[in-house]
């Protein structure tokens, strides 16, 4: 489905389309630029929340997951590590590091993953 | 396809929204809030100082009663924007450029202390230079030089 695994994001095109137009996918419009140059704010993207239903998040993947102390905040970042008692380390990929923290959250955070950009943010 | 998925965002936008923020809704960081507390605690010691050690009277020790606390509570405040600066802001990536960057936060905190501890101008002044010098590395970070 993606160009490079974890790397590229594809734009949303017909069979992610339908997906979305039968609820597969949920539409989400992005904040922030932690994820920069991947995904700029006002982006809007498709999350598949159904991904990880049998199989577990993959380094590389880029997901949305509950924040982990926020309570109604949800994060869009890329899987940096996985650690052995089920806890993803998520990271922006924008390399400023003074916009770009690293979150630490368990696996049943984790609310699926994005699978296309649906439309990018207005010039 | 684009034109389609543009005319629908455009029509219907996506109303719940994912952060790709730092680390969720951050706060704006900026060591302003710091110098103007450390200005803040350097006015009050130049008033104590300017006070007559002779006047002994109730609306003298009013006065430098209010001036005492006013110093204490601003260099306190000062020490505590410079913590979040320093614990927040600030990450491993910039020690590389800034080797000296956490001693440098250090002798600042030192001097908050030093304000509120004693009634020296000196260390006043030292103070604002050490929050300048944080001050220029801060924007500097940011790729920009602000006055």
């Amino acid at each position: 489905m993606e160009k490079e695994p974890g790397r590229g994001m594809q734009e949303s095109k017909g069979k992610e389309i339908f997906l979305w137009m039968i609820r597969a996918r949920q539409r989400l419009r992005v904040t922030g630029n932690s994820m920069h140059p991947l995904l700029t704010a006002g982006d809007e993207i498709l999350l598949d929340p159904q991904a990880y239903r049998h199989q577990p998040p993959n380094i590389g993947h880029v997901v949305v997951a509950s924040h982990p102390t926020q309570v109604g905040l949800q994060i869009v970042k890329r899987v940096r590590q996985v650690t052995e008692d089920g806890c993803y380390q998520l990271q922006g990929d924008n390399p400023d590091p003074a916009q770009n923290s690293p979150s630490q959250v368990h696996g049943t955070s984790i609310l699926g993953r994005v699978t296309s950009r649906f439309v990018r943010a207005k010039e | 396809m684009n034109l389609m998925t543009r005319t629908i965002s455009q029509m219907f936008p996506a109303k719940q929204t994912v952060s790709a923020h730092c680390d969720g809704p951050c706060g704006v960081y900026d060591p302003a809030s710091a110098r103007i507390a450390a200005e803040a605690a350097l006015s009050m010691t130049k008033k104590i100082l300017a006070l007559d050690p002779k006047d002994h009277s109730l609306a003298t020790a009013n006065s430098l009663s209010r001036f005492i606390t006013i110093k204490e509570e601003q260099a306190h405040l000062a020490k505590t924007d410079l913590l979040v600066l320093w614990t927040d802001y600030f990450k491993p990536p910039h020690l590389v450029e800034y080797p000296d960057l956490h001693d440098t936060f250090w002798q600042a905190a030192k001097l908050c202390s030093a304000v509120k501890v004693e009634v020296s101008l000196e260390k006043a002044e030292a103070l604002m230079k050490a929050i300048e010098k944080i001050h220029t590395i801060f924007w500097a970070t940011k790729g920009r030089e602000v006055p």
